[in-house]
């Protein structure tokens, strides 16, 4: 088993980080063009403990290179299972996903979290990431170490550009905020507006 | 917002993921949701995603992957002391 890990800051509230989440994958993230689809499979609040717990269905185009694909099998796109649970009071994100696809030789199990960060708990928001990553092809321990040190390398490669995607969406969430809210202001202080009912 | 893994789900999807947002940004984050009012709208999305998982083989697939994360959902979603 090899382990990836990486802790970064967002200069974002949690909340809007964590609503920008959700968008994540979106047509705002240029920097993840890998990630086709993204399904909800079901999502509740959980009564008790007041925390949103939702399951998706991460679609990916595969990316895998020619030696991985032919040890492993050839396949256009694998799936990731994800879950996630939100405590609004904790304020805290937690997302554990795992591959569907490949899952008889290779698991990969990735926990990430977002809350507030310590030093300026209102104004920035601490991302951690951890994976697991398992490799299972009986007896080749060097194809097994091989394949596990490529998705970890994969992980570090992906980690910059995971943030530089997600600086893109929350940049376009504040402002399209910004301008719901000014529209808002506007019509409230506007008869014309009012009348016109934009 | 992004696509369905079903292109016939799509428009549906849509519908549900921006009724989604709205609640969860000025009602869930804000701790004054009472009911779930994209219920119905997740409901008809549901119901054209849980036919196309199936017509994919997915729905088996998917059936291990909940086996294999309770460990998860016991962990995260633990009441508070």
């Amino acid at each position: 088993m090899k382990i990836f890990q990486q802790q970064t800051d967002f200069d974002y509230s949690w909340e809007e980080v964590s609503t920008a989440n959700w968008r994540k994958y979106g047509p705002w993230n240029e920097k993840t063009p890998h990630v086709i689809a993204v399904d909800t499979l079901s999502r509740t609040v959980d009564p008790a403990t007041g925390i949103l717990r939702t399951e998706r269905l991460i679609t990916c185009q595969q990316s895998a290179p020619k030696w991985v694909t032919s040890i492993l099998g050839g396949s256009e796109t694998s799936l990731v299972y994800e879950t996630s649970y939100v405590d609004p009071t904790e304020k805290k994100v937690t997302m554990c996903s795992m591959n569907m696809t490949y899952s008889d030789l290779i698991s990969v199990r990735e926990t990430c979290t977002y809350s507030p960060s310590s030093a300026s708990p209102h104004a920035k928001t601490t991302f951690q990431q951890r994976a697991e990553i398992t490799a299972f092809c009986g007896g080749w321990q060097k194809i097994k170490n091989s394949i596990e040190q490529f998705t970890v390398d994969r992980f570090q490669q992906n980690a910059a550009k995971g943030k530089e995607g997600f600086e893109m969406v929350l940049e376009r969430a504040r402002q399209v905020f910004s301008e719901q809210r000014d529209l808002i202001r506007l019509q409230q202080d506007s008869k014309i507006l009012q009348q016109a009912r934009i | 917002m992004s696509a369905s893994l079903a292109p016939e789900c799509n428009e549906v999807k849509e519908r549900y993921d921006n009724c989604f947002l709205k609640w969860y940004s000025e009602k869930f984050l804000r701790g004054t949701s009472t009911s779930d009012e994209c219920e119905p709208l997740f409901k008809q999305y549901e119901q054209c995603l849980t036919k196309a998982l199936r017509a994919r083989g997915i729905d088996s697939m998917l059936k291990d992957a909940r086996e294999d994360n309770r460990d998860n959902d016991a962990e995260h979603m633990k009441p508070r002391r």
